[in-house]
């Protein structure tokens, strides 16, 4: 994150406002025309720029392995093995054990957090469900984020292949491509696909108005996106990519580094050593709306 | 001879367009926060409005293959105004689209990065072509008329008329033009017969962008592109009713058979629409599944009942057959149902769209998204969506009235031969 670090505070003289607008219309001018003919005249090349960006670098140092080491321990190393495995071969998978879950909205929070989420997107809502009468009563939580299915209804409907499945398995969105048009949102069964409306939560908040920290670019993809400029991904579809840019890393998703009832899970199920290779084989695992035929990559043990 | 159009639907079409041209610059700087639109529910006004016009479109085109086609003689004189209003309707249809999009200017991709599995991919290629089509075919019916108007007018309009008329050349005699005129009608009938299934594709496509959506119970049915399409045609005969009872000539004997032709054509359609909708809700209540029956629930008792119970039964339904009963006699009562045929479908476009997206796919996912606007499974248009959509459309009536000023909108034999 040292591009957090390196974002300066911009002085806001009062002169600066004319040479704000000439340049605004200047950029709209030229921007318009640019738009119309960059996918023309370049070749699109988030697939290859993406995998530039997120080829791995030194993977962290861990301890040796122990009985009593921390599941997220575990993991990590689940994750090394699968990094060193081609692309194709890993398929990143999620369990979520909602017996563990305590309904703290941690991993909502942190993943707000992560990728500089705007109003109207989130990733990974916890879904409350009160059950019963007063006074017995019941909650449980149920964390949704994105299923990244084996068969997404969301890829195949988008008009500009814009949406893609990885050869990971992880369901992505090519920002410089989408058009907006939120055909995904309405096709996908799990409402985890949002727009970003290019708004801030800040904005209109009295006298202390648009706060720093929401005016720093979102790194998704491991690609520097300039949303406080007015662009991409601001008019495009946003969704959970698993962490991508962490995972490449070898850093566990946000979610589930955050989650204080370590109830959430994150493997390479195609490696039967993983963690979650042995907890999906559980009999108490279950999908959600699998009869969609989605296959879902996202699991819960109940 | 053609009746000119009132000034005040000039003025008053002119202003708003202006409003209207005004908001959608706005709407292009401020960006797509404008709307109330949220996460959950997508697409709102402009997508009704959109499916709206590309609907009145189709409708008006397959009306016109009635009489190019089919050889419905008796409501001929109307053919040139189905084919006018099927050109501008489209256009205003894809504006619409194409101001609900998060990025407008990228719209080049979906030709550019042209998926095949998406339905919306395939639409804009029949769009492109259905346009090309209706633009040739009201060409060609029109071009003798309008090489005898470029030689008869003087100044803008001669060189207006030198730039449509495309180098028509101008037919020696009456006799020649009837001739001439019948062989442009041969070609209509073919381009005609071409648009058919290319207009059934637009309209019966544009209903399966939403029929292949598995996650939306209530869409994901076989009859929803058909429910499109009938309703276009019903859309199409009811604007043909209102225009060709206001525009047409009322000095000709057979006007008034005409616009009671027109009505006939228009009941027919709606009593096939309405079956058509009666089988949606018997079948989508019998089977119960909840989140079928909470969209069908929200149309009729929700929040918006009035959309449906006034509009759609009201407007587009009872009024039309009501008058279609009781005063069949009249043209002005045949324009007043035709009109509320054509404001009523508006009320059928939005019930398609919008109370799709009021139940959460997710049970229980309203705890955590109701708190915010831009989650929420709620949604109004807004100011904004209000004003840049009814100032389009008078844009569109604007330039509609223009062109049906300009415009050889009716057969000219008889000036000819008078001249
Ligand atoms: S959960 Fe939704 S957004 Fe995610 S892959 Fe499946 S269909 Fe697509
Ligand atoms: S919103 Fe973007 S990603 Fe989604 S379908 Fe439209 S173009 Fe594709």
């Amino acid at each position: 994150m040292e591009v957090i670090q390196e974002k300066t505070q911009n002085g806001s003289a009062a002169s600066e406002v004319d040479v704000h607008r000439r340049e605004f219309l200047k950029k709209l001018g030229s921007g318009v025309f640019a738009s119309l003919l960059m996918p023309i005249l370049f070749k699109d090349n988030f697939a290859a720029l993406a995998d530039e960006a997120l080829a791995q670098v030194d993977l962290p140092e861990l301890p040796e392995p122990s009985p009593e080491e921390d599941p997220l321990v575990r993991m990590m190393r689940d994750l090394q093995r699968a990094l060193k495995k081609p692309l194709e071969q890993r398929k990143w998978t999620m369990v979520i054990d909602l017996r563990k879950c305590v309904g703290c909205h941690a991993c909502t929070v942190s993943c707000i957090a992560e990728n500089k989420l705007p109003p109207g997107v989130m990733y990974r809502p916890v879904i409350e469900e009160e059950v019963g009468e007063y006074p017995n009563v019941h909650r449980r939580f149920i964390p949704r984020p994105c299923m990244q299915c084996e068969n997404p209804p969301c890829t195949p409907v988008c008009p500009v292949n814009a949406t893609y499945k990885r050869p990971d398995g992880v369901v992505v969105i090519d920002y410089n491509r989408c058009i907006g048009c939120r055909y995904c949102l309405t096709a996908c069964p799990y409402n985890a696909r949002t727009f970003d409306w290019g708004e801030y939560y800040t904005e209109d908040v009295g006298f202390l108005g648009l706060q720093p920290y929401e005016q720093v670019d979102t790194m998704e993809y491991g690609l520097d996106w300039k949303r406080p400029e007015g662009r991409s991904p601001v008019g495009n579809a946003r969704k959970c990519h698993f962490c991508l840019h962490r995972i490449e890393k070898g850093l566990l998703p946000m979610c589930v580094v955050s989650c204080i009832g370590r109830a959430t899970f994150f493997g390479d199920a195609n490696d039967p050593d993983s963690l979650v290779s042995e907890l999906i084989a559980q009999p108490n695992v279950m999908r959600l709306k699998e009869e969609l035929g989605t296959r879902p990559k996202v699991y819960y043990l109940m | 001879m053609k009746k000119p159009i009132p000034k005040w639907v000039y003025v008053s079409s002119g202003v708003a367009g202006l409003i209207g041209l005004a908001a959608l610059v706005w709407r292009l700087i401020v960006g797509i926060k404008i709307t109330w639109l949220s996460s959950s529910v997508p697409w709102g006004a402009w997508v009704a409005f959109y499916i709206y016009f590309i609907g009145l479109s189709a409708g008006s085109f397959l009306f016109s293959t009635l009489i190019y086609v089919f050889g419905q003689k008796n409501v001929e004189k109307a053919g040139r105004l189905a084919l006018l209003s099927a050109v501008f309707a489209l256009v205003t249809g894809l504006a619409f689209v194409w101001m609900d999009l998060g990025h407008p200017w990228r719209f080049l991709n979906v030709f550019i990065h042209w998926n095949y599995t998406s339905v919306l991919a395939w639409e804009s290629l029949f769009y492109i072509f259905y346009i090309v089509i209706v633009l040739l075919e009201t060409w060609l019916l029109m071009r003798y008329d309008l090489a005898e108007l470029r030689d008869r007018s003087t100044g803008w309009r001669k060189s207006f008329y030198q730039l449509v008329a495309a180098g028509t050349p101008t037919p020696r005699s009456s006799e020649e033009k009837q001739r001439l005129y019948r062989r442009s009608l041969r070609w209509a009938a073919i381009l005609g017969a071409i648009g058919i299934p290319v207009a059934i594709g637009v309209h019966g496509g544009t209903g399966a962008i939403f029929a292949v959506v598995k996650a939306r119970p209530y869409w994901y049915s076989p009859i929803f592109p058909i429910i499109f399409l009938v309703s276009a045609l019903v859309s199409g005969a009811a604007l043909m009713t209102f225009l060709y009872a206001f525009l047409g000539d009322r000095n000709d004997p057979e006007y008034k058979s005409i616009v009671q032709s027109l009505a006939t054509w228009f009941i027919l359609f709606l009593s096939i629409d309405l079956l058509l909708m009666l089988a949606e809700f018997l079948v989508g209540y019998y089977g119960g599944i909840p989140d079928h029956i909470k969209v069908l629930d929200a149309i009729l008792f929700g929040p918006y009942w009035y959309v449906f119970w006034f509009g759609q039964m009201g407007l587009a339904v009872l009024v039309p057959i009501l008058i279609y009963i009781f005063k069949r006699d009249s043209v002005f009562w045949l324009a007043v149902a035709g009109l509320s045929g054509v404001i009523g479908i508006i009320s059928v476009r939005f019930n398609l769209v919008i109370p799709a997206f009021v139940t959460p796919p997710i049970p229980g996912l309203e705890h955590v998204f109701d708190n915010h606007p831009r989650l929420a499974f709620s949604y109004f248009p807004s100011p904004g969506e209000w004003v840049t959509s009814i100032g389009m459309i008078a844009f569109v009536i604007f330039l509609f009235t223009l062109a049906y000023g300009l415009l050889p909108m009716f057969e000219q034999n008889n000036e000819v031969g008078a001249s």
